[in-house]
C-alpha cells in the first residue's frame, strides 16, 4: 500500500454543518508511504473518527477513502484481516489492551499472529521504555501511561506501510515521549513506512512532512 | 491459540454447558434407543420367516349369481396397480383342470376333489427350500392354510376315533396322491405339504407348476383371475377401503396380529424418536443461547481481536473446539449407553421368541454419527454467524 487518499470525506454528523473549516474534511488529501503527517485538532473535531475510518473500524462517513486506488468499502472481512496484519498498524487512543493478559502477553498475542519481531527486540523495547519490570503484570494493573507504551510495542509487532498514532503521548512525560518517538522513527524508517499522528495539543516532537488541522 | 483461549474462556459457564450436555445426551440416547430397538425387532416383524407378516390385503369380488364368475378384468387390475396405496400386486392363478387328491392315514383312506392356486413367490409368507417344481421329478410341494390343519384336528379327528390328531411336522411327512386330468391328459403326482400359511387362505403350489400344468391339462389359454393379493403401506388406509367399497371388491379378513404388530412397532418407535428429537432440539436451543450469551459477554474482546488482525475463524476456534468436544463425547457416551441397554433386553427377546437376534449396532452408530455431524455443523454455523455479526456492527 503506497498511498491513502481521502476524497471529500466527512463524518455523517458533520455533513450538514456548513461552517466546517478543515484541511481534511471535505477536501482531497493524500498520505504517501514514507512521509510523516501530523493532524492537529481541537477536541471533538473527529480525529479519532478519521483514524477509525481509515482503519476500517467505522463506516459512518460520506466521501471516499482509497488505499492506492481501491475504495476501502470494497474490501472483504478477510482483506481487512490481511491489511491489519501486514499493512496498517494503529495505536488506538483507548489502547484496546486485554486487561486479564500480562503486558508481555498483550504484545505476544499480536506478534504470534504476525511472527514479526524476535522476543529479544520486544524485551529491548520494554527496557527502553522503562517498563521491563512490568512484563508479567496484568495490563489492567498498569497505569495509563504504562499501558500506552505496551500498546505501542504491540503496534510495532507487525509489518506496516502506515502507522496510525492516535494521541500517542497523551499520558507520557517528556523523557518517555522522546524514547517513544525514537523507537517509532527507527522502526518506521526501517520499514519505509508512513506515519499519521493526531494530537489535540501535546504532539510528538519530530519532523513532519505536512501538518494538517482538522 | 493459548492466549486466545486464556482470553475467551472467561465467562464460560460450566452450568450451562452441563445442562446442554445432559439434555443432548438424553435426546441422543432416546433417539438411538429407538433406532436400536427398531433394528432388533424388525426382523421378527417382517421379512423372511417373520413372526408376523407385512401388510397384505387379499381381495375378491362377491359371487352374485349362479353361473356367473366373479373375476377381475385386465383393466381393473391395471387400475389397481396404479393406485397410490398399492406397493405390489400379485394375481392368484388357479389351476384350470381337475385335481383329485387322496391320503392314507392309519389305513383310513380319504380322498376328495381339490383345487390349486399359485401366487408369485415374493408374496409367499412361507419360505421353504422345497418350494420349487421340476417336471421330471413328479413331485409337487404344497402350502396349505394353517387353519385347515386346525379344521382337521379339532373337527374331523374329534368325531372319529380312527382319525388321529396330527402335528405340523407329521403333516409334512404325509404323502398325497394327486391325480391331475384335463384336456385329454392325466397324470399322477406325489404331493407334499412343505409349509402352512397364515396369510393365504388357499391351497398353494409353486407358480412355475401352475404355468406348466395349465398348459398341459387345460386348453384355455385365458386364465380367469378371481383373487388378488396387494402389498400396502397401511391396510386400514381410508382411501384404500373406500376404493374397494366403490368398486365392490371384498377384502378378506386377515390374521389381525400381523399388521397390528408392525403398526404398533412403527408407531412406538416413531414416538420414541420424536421424543428424542424434541430433547435434542431443546438441548440445541440451550446451547445456542449459551453460546450467544458467552459471545455477548466477550464481545469487546472479540472486537479487539478482530481489530488487531485475527480472522473470524481464528476467533471462533476456541468455541468450535468446545462444541466439537462436547458433541463427540455425547455421541460416544450415548452409543456406550445403548450397547449396555441392549444387553438388558437382547437375551430376554431371544428367549421369549426362540430366535436369535441378528441385529447389529451399525445403523445406530451411523445415526449417532450423522446426528453428531449435524449438531457440530449447526454449532459452528451459529458461532460463525454471531462473530461475523459482532465484527460488522461498527
Amino acid at each position: 500500500m503506497n498511498t491513502i487518499k481521502l476524497k471529500g470525506v466527512v463524518p455523517e454528523i458533520f455533513a450538514s454543518n456548513k461552517e466546517l473549516r478543515s484541511e481534511v474534511w471535505l477536501s482531497d488529501v493524500e498520505f504517501e508511504q514514507g512521509k510523516r503527517y501530523l493532524i492537529k485538532a481541537d477536541s471533538g473535531t473527529g480525529k479519532s473518527s478519521l483514524l477509525s475510518y481509515i482503519y476500517g473500524q467505522r463506516g459512518d462517513y460520506r466521501g471516499d477513502i482509497l488505499f492506492n486506488d481501491q475504495n476501502i468499502l470494497t474490501l472483504s472481512s478477510h482483506d481487512w484481516c490481511m491489511i491489519r496484519q501486514s499493512m496498517l498498524s494503529i495505536l488506538f487512543q483507548d489502547l484496546k489492551l486485554f486487561g486479564e493478559l500480562t503486558a508481555l502477553e498483550n504484545v505476544e498475542i499480536k506478534n504470534r499472529l504476525t511472527k514479526t519481531q524476535p522476543t529479544r527486540i520486544i524485551k529491548g523495547w520494554f527496557e527502553e521504555l522503562g517498563i521491563a519490570d512490568k512484563l508479567k503484570t496484568r495490563a489492567d494493573h498498569l497505569s495509563y501511561g504504562q499501558q500506552q507504551r505496551v500498546a505501542l510495542i504491540r503496534a510495532l509487532c507487525q509489518p506496516f506501510n502506515f502507522l496510525l498514532l492516535d494521541e500517542p503521548i497523551s499520558h507520557l512525560d517528556d523523557r518517555n515521549s522522546e524514547v517513544m518517538r525514537d523507537i517509532i522513527i527507527r522502526e518506521a524508517t526501517r520499514q519505509g513506512a508512513g506515519i499519521i499522528a493526531t494530537s489535540i495539543g501535546k504532539h510528538m516532537d519530530m519532523e513532519y512532512n505536512k501538518i494538517l488541522s482538522l | 491459540m493459548r492466549l486466545i483461549w486464556k482470553l475467551l474462556r472467561k465467562h464460560i459457564s460450566l452450568f450451562e454447558l452441563g445442562i446442554f450436555f445432559i439434555a443432548n445426551l438424553i435426546g441422543m440416547v432416546v433417539i438411538l434407543a429407538g433406532v436400536q430397538v427398531y433394528t432388533d425387532l424388525r426382523p421378527l416383524v417382517s421379512g423372511e420367516n417373520a413372526l408376523v407378516g407385512n401388510d397384505y390385503v387379499v381381495i375378491s369380488k362377491p359371487v352374485k349369481r349362479v353361473n356367473s364368475k366373479a373375476v377381475f378384468s385386465p383393466e381393473e387390475i391395471e387400475e389397481l396397480k396404479a393406485q397410490p396405496f398399492t406397493l405390489r400386486l400379485g394375481e392368484f392363478t388357479p389351476a384350470q383342470y381337475q385335481v383329485y387328491g387322496g391320503i392314507n392315514i392309519n389305513g383310513q383312506a380319504l380322498s376328495t376333489l381339490m383345487f390349486f392356486e399359485a401366487i408369485p413367490n415374493e408374496f409367499m409368507d412361507v419360505k421353504s427350500k422345497e418350494w420349487k417344481f421340476k417336471p421330471s421329478k413328479n413331485k409337487i410341494p404344497i402350502v396349505i392354510p394353517r387353519n385347515y390343519l386346525n379344521l382337521y384336528n379339532f373337527g374331523f379327528s374329534q368325531t372319529s376315533d380312527m382319525l388321529p390328531q396330527i402335528t405340523e411336522s407329521m403333516m409334512k411327512d404325509i404323502e398325497l396322491e394327486l391325480k391331475l386330468s384335463g384336456d385329454g391328459n392325466s397324470q399322477t403326482f406325489t404331493g407334499k405339504v412343505v409349509g402352512f400359511s397364515d396369510r393365504l387362505n388357499t391351497i398353494l403350489v409353486p407358480y412355475d407348476f401352475i404355468t406348466w400344468s395349465n398348459k398341459r391339462f387345460a386348453k384355455n389359454e385365458q386364465v380367469d383371475i378371481s383373487r388378488l393379493i396387494i402389498e400396502v403401506v397401511n391396510p386400514s388406509d381410508p382411501a384404500l377401503l373406500s376404493y374397494f367399497k366403490e368398486h365392490g371388491y371384498v377384502p378378506e379378513e386377515k390374521p389381525a396380529e400381523s399388521s397390528k404388530a408392525l403398526f404398533l412397532l412403527r408407531v412406538g418407535v416413531g414416538v420414541i424418536i420424536f421424543i428424542g428429537l424434541v430433547f435434542s432440539l431443546l438441548s440445541l436451543i440451550i446451547l445456542t443461547l449459551s453460546i450467544y450469551l458467552l459471545l455477548q459477554k466477550n464481545i469487546e474482546k472479540l472486537e479487539n481481536l478482530r481489530l488487531i488482525g485475527y480472522t473470524t475463524s481464528a476467533v471462533a476456534r476456541p468455541y468450535n473446539v468446545i462444541a466439537v468436544v462436547l458433541s463427540v463425547s455425547i455421541m460416544i457416551l450415548s452409543v456406550w449407553i445403548i450397547s449396555r441397554m441392549r444387553l438388558l433386553y437382547i437375551d430376554y427377546l431371544a428367549e421369549s421368541t426362540g430366535r436369535e437376534i441378528h441385529g447389529t449396532m451399525a445403523l445406530t452408530i451411523v445415526c449417532g454419527l450423522a446426528l453428531m455431524v449435524g449438531i457440530i455443523i449447526f454449532n459452528i454455523g451459529i458461532i460463525r454467524r454471531k462473530i461475523v455479526e459482532i465484527s460488522r456492527k461498527r
